[in-house]
């Protein structure tokens, strides 16, 4: 997995440079994480079956074999870390 | 997240089961604690009530039961809309009928319970010692209600998903106010 957060002051990481491996030329500077990025491994996959499955938390919910309001109440909790970080 | 852990069944059975399923399951068992209720002469008379009568009609123990549904149902869903407009009313019905599984088992304890009579136990109260059996169901009746309200309070949190302080306040209030209603709606029904 993609490292977000500094191993030593824990402090959020940028991007400085970015390769191309066809050429080898390397673009360099200070650029922002992805917001998706931000959120853990089980986070993107979840919004990633959430995708998959149109949008339907019921078909959400049977696919992980959760209650309705469970699956309503994780997509929330990764709402809310989506919007803290877009106000940071 | 402890998907399978026997603590997810017996204390947040909701995070795998709610709205109508739970309501299907919660409303069978109801009904049989109704069933066993007028059997073993216990009255589920307010929302975390249990009294032992003399003699309890089939009318009287489905309405109670009922009285004490739809009191704890309406509080819990006012309740829930104090802190959040993203739940369903289905969810809060189905996880709070499955919630009271623990009065169940209290009514089938009951069963094989002999009771003292209310006026022997007031000309003598130590005569209550030599009802063993009414004595053991005494003991267990207070960790199958907390047990019981533990449930109803994981329903609410996992229903109405909000989350802190105010939602465990709510909780208490909406409770206490479930509690007002149904011994009312007793009272003035019956």
């Amino acid at each position: 997995m993609l490292p977000v957060y500094c191993p030593s002051c824990k402090s959020q990481l940028k991007v400085k440079s970015l390769k191309c491996e066809n050429c080898e030329t390397e673009v360099s500077g200070s650029y922002d994480l992805p917001v998706l990025a931000l959120l853990s491994d089980a986070e993107q996959q979840f919004i990633l079956r959430f995708v998959i499955n149109s949008g339907s938390l019921k078909e959400m919910a049977s696919e992980l074999k959760l209650s309705y309001p469970t699956v309503r109440n994780m997509l929330n909790e990764i709402i809310e870390k989506i919007q803290s970080h877009g106000t940071k | 997240m402890e998907q399978n852990s026997v603590n997810m069944y017996l204390f947040r059975p909701f995070v795998k089961i709610a709205g109508w399923k739970a309501f299907g399951l919660g409303l069978i068992l109801v009904l049989l604690t109704a069933v066993v209720g007028k059997y073993a002469n216990v009255m589920f008379d307010g929302v975390i009530d249990i009294h032992f009568t003399d003699n309890v009609s089939f009318a009287h123990s489905f309405l109670f039961l009922g009285i004490d549904v739809v009191s704890v149902v309406i509080c819990m869903y006012v309740a829930g809309l104090l802190v959040s407009r993203n739940f369903r009313f289905i969810d809060i019905l189905g996880t709070m009928t499955l919630a009271r599984t623990p009065l169940t088992i209290l009514a089938v304890f009951a069963l094989f319970v002999q009771s003292p009579d209310m006026e022997e136990i007031l000309h003598n109260p130590m005569i209550i010692m030599s009802y063993t059996s009414f004595i053991i169901l005494i003991i267990i009746t207070i960790p199958i209600v907390i047990w019981f309200i533990a449930l109803m309070y994981n329903a609410f949190v996992i229903s109405v998903g909000a989350k802190g302080i105010k939602m465990t306040t709510l909780f208490i209030v909406a409770l206490i106010a479930a509690v007002i209603l149904s011994k009312t709606l007793i009272h003035l029904i019956v």
